[in-house]
């Protein structure tokens, strides 16, 4: 037995030298064949970025609050276009692709090079992706295969490990299943004196009946809106956030890169969440981004705090469901507010 | 765990029992309560409006302890029920019919119904078989690496880079199969016979070669299925372990064809649609075991009545025609309702879709890279093809299969289709 291992490491040995040289001569053939065309499936934002990388001053990593428009807005600058235009001797890149959140811009920022003048990053803080609903959301799998192209590995082992689903590519089944245990059993916790929680899931807090008219109808169309905004912001941020170990990631990184790091903390519908819910929803929003500006403040990034920035009437989708769209007055308070912290 | 327990004790007790009634009652027990778990979770839905969780809320406000079991049921379903169900239930029978005798070691028989790699899609062992190879001790072997090495890497190539890839292929023609032109929606409607078979047979490969690394010979699942001349020997070489456990434990015990020509009919028939039910609670599974059964009564009839000469033409029009009947059937195992029929027939028909599918040169190049391996593979296997080689040209073949895995697989998750039954 001892002679048969042997015979198998010797051999194993030089099998396993000969794939070693071959993984070399296929990741050179792969990335300059084919990578660009698995990178447009997959990965867009690379390709972007190696576009902007080297010339930009500051880069804006967002989402579609960065560049989504109405048909009556006065014009359609982005959130990103509104910050450049206060800064016209800065040359600006921007990131932005739906849906993105930090996960995604965690593994781009790695790529960005280490340069030796400063460069500035903005990075879109999304209260709401930091819920329950995001994170084990439908198309977080998607997300991460995307974030899987953006490692800065060998293109062809990212392109493996995409193929063998070696990242957080949990079924529908499985992150509806771990949304509903959140929604059933994670508890709110009130700190606050002023505040008391009569149902602490939110589960309990979607079966509460809302806007009863005087013979106990429920308006089905204000109580499924009211619902959405339960499920959007009834949560707690603590260090166990997968979204907040993400930034902390993320703004290590960039320090590690000699980049300054603005997190855009981005406008919420507070108002209309006092409308349909109350005080008790405002309360944990305020002490959410409380957490985040505190925390990120004191690690050295610089929070731009706009979470109440906006009233209800600059929201977009306002009237079905609690969204990050604004229209172009908002987009520009928020670009405004962005700029003078550059 | 459940089913590993009770299967112990009762083949114990079956095989200490010698009063037939008794007898009768212990396999009771065992199928029942093997059945029972497996129509508890795999199909009780078929009877239910729904048991989605979030629309499950509406029974937990109105009857919240058959909401609980409905929420219950739909986030626990073992994986893999559907295999080690049968591969138990194969064992009690066993027992029951004195064919074997039964395990003593409680430990040694969980390992029988447990064993990993073929725990979650088989192949649905016997106790046999598996068992003697689980006891006998093994000497770890260059040559016994080697081959499950060549099983795995021509698993790995069919499930990553041919079923992976005519997925996304597969899903578009299939949601919406009337905005796609012609040939396109026959093309979707066949690669779904294709990536059906590379998923499976490239699990079971997978499975043969990680079974023998530990020295364990598990029975091959699959043989060139689509080179079958006849029904008959399509089921003779597609998902072998299930077809056989059928034949074995239902047809058999039915009579098997010494029965009235009624009878028989009804039998095979009755296999074919158990099987159709066995891949789970939907009515198109019924749907596609009784096609399958009736393509087989036909055939048989025929044959019966007036034998064809087994000439080329005619053993060639034949693999053909089932080739097309086969993959004609997958169309009613695919969908997700007998709603969707309708739309998926006129649009092979009569669409007036324009978009096209496409198909990249690495897909092709796979695709023809495949077909081709099943030609050389017909009636042997692909490690056996392998070592008939010379080296530089196992090489070759070794080079090739990995740049296609590494850099042309499918990348969205497409998990192993028989790992929802």
């Amino acid at each position: 037995m001892g002679q048969e291992i042997k015979h198998i490491l010797s051999k194993g040995l030089v099998r396993l030298i000969s794939i070693g040289l071959l993984a070399v001569g296929f990741n050179q053939l792969y990335t300059t064949y084919f990578l660009e065309a698995d990178l447009d499936d997959h990965g867009p934002m690379l390709l972007e970025l190696n576009k902007i990388a080297d010339t930009s001053d500051v880069i804006y990593f967002g989402e579609s609050s960065n560049f989504t428009t109405h048909p009556d807005d006065y014009n359609t600058l982005r959130i990103s276009d509104n910050i450049a235009v206060k800064h016209p001797n800065y040359s600006f890149g921007t990131i932005n692709h739906g849906a993105y959140h930090v996960g995604m811009f965690l593994p781009l920022v790695k790529q960005v090079q280490t340069t030796k003048e400063p460069k500035t990053i903005i990075v879109t803080m999304n209260l709401r992706t930091f819920n329950q609903d995001v994170i084990y959301g439908p198309s977080e799998a998607n997300l991460r295969l995307a974030s899987r192209f953006y490692q800065p590995t060998l293109p062809i082992l990212n392109k493996v490990f995409a193929s063998l689903n070696h990242y957080d590519n949990r079924s529908g089944h499985e992150r509806d299943l771990l949304k509903w245990k959140a929604w059933t059993y994670d508890t709110l916790v009130s700190t606050d004196d002023s505040v008391h929680f009569k149902v602490n899931t939110i589960r309990r807090w979607c079966e509460v009946p809302k806007f009863l008219d005087s013979a106990g109808v429920q308006d089905n169309a204000k109580r499924q809106l009211a619902d959405q905004y339960i499920k959007a912001y009834a949560f707690q941020i603590d260090d166990s956030n997968p979204m907040v170990q993400e930034f902390d990631e993320l703004l290590q990184v960039a320090q590690q890169k000699n980049m300054r790091v603005v997190f855009n903390l981005i406008p919420e519908n507070v108002e209309d969440a006092a409308y349909y819910i109350g005080d008790n929803l405002v309360w944990l929003m305020q002490t959410n981004r409380d957490f985040l500006v505190e925390r990120y403040t004191n690690l050295g990034a610089t929070v731009v705090d706009n979470l109440e920035l906006l009233p209800s009437k600059h929201f977009l989708d306002r009237a079905v469901i609690p969204q990050e769209h604004y229209d172009a007055k908002g987009r520009e308070l928020v670009g405004l507010q962005v700029a003078q912290v550059l | 765990m459940f089913s590993t327990l009770v299967d112990f004790y009762a083949a114990q007790a079956l095989h200490r029992q010698k009063i037939k009634w008794r007898r009768n009652i212990l396999l009771g027990v065992s199928l029942t309560a093997n059945l029972g778990l497996l129509f508890a979770f795999k199909y009780l839905v078929l009877f239910l409006p729904s048991v989605d969780p979030m629309i499950a809320n509406i029974y937990t406000v109105d009857h919240p302890f058959l909401g609980f079991l409905l929420q219950g049921v739909y986030f626990s379903i073992p994986v893999g029920i559907s295999f080690y169900t049968f591969q138990t239930l194969s064992y009690t029978l066993d027992v029951y019919h004195n064919r074997i005798e039964p395990e003593k070691h409680l430990g040694h028989f969980a390992l029988f119904v447990s064993f990993f790699p073929q725990l979650v899609a088989g192949p649905i062992e016997r106790f046999s078989r598996l068992m003697p190879q689980l006891k006998t001790k093994h000497i770890v072997s260059y040559a016994r690496f080697q081959q499950a090495f060549r099983l795995m890497l021509y698993g790995f190539f069919i499930k990553m880079c041919i079923a992976d890839n005519l997925s996304p292929l597969v899903d578009a023609v299939y949601d919406n199969p009337s905005n796609y032109a012609q040939w396109s929606t026959w093309f979707g409607t066949f690669a779904f016979g294709l990536q059906i078979y590379t998923d499976f047979a490239g699990y079971s490969l997978i499975a043969q070669g990680a079974a023998l690394c530990l020295g364990i010979s598990l029975m091959d699942n699959f043989k060139t299925p689509y080179f079958s001349t006849s029904i008959g020997e399509f089921w003779n070489r597609w998902h072998i372990s299930l077809s056989t456990w059928f034949r074995d434990y239902v047809y058999l015990p039915l009579g098997g064809n010494r029965v009235s020509l009624i009878r028989w009919v009804v039998n095979i028939l009755a296999v074919f649609i158990i099987s159709g039910f066995w891949h789970g609670a939907n009515y198109t599974f019924l749907i596609w075991g009784a096609i399958h059964g009736m393509l087989y009564l036909v055939e048989r009839l025929i044959n019966a009545n007036k034998r064809l000469p087994q000439t080329r033409l005619v053993l060639f029009a034949g693999g053909i025609a089932i080739f097309i009947s086969v993959n004609i059937a997958w169309l009613f195992f695919r969908i997700d309702s007998l709603e969707q029929i309708p739309e998926h027939v006129n649009a092979l028909f009569h669409t007036e879709g324009v978009q096209n599918l496409t198909l990249s040169i690495p897909i092709i190049t796979m695709l023809f890279t495949f077909v081709l391996a099943e030609i050389m593979t017909y009636n042997s296997r692909f490690d056996q093809l392998l070592s008939k080689l010379p080296t530089a040209v196992r090489w070759l073949i070794y080079a090739g299969l990995f740049w296609c895995i590494a850099a042309w697989a499918g990348v969205t998750n497409h998990p192993f289709i028989y790992f929802q039954f």
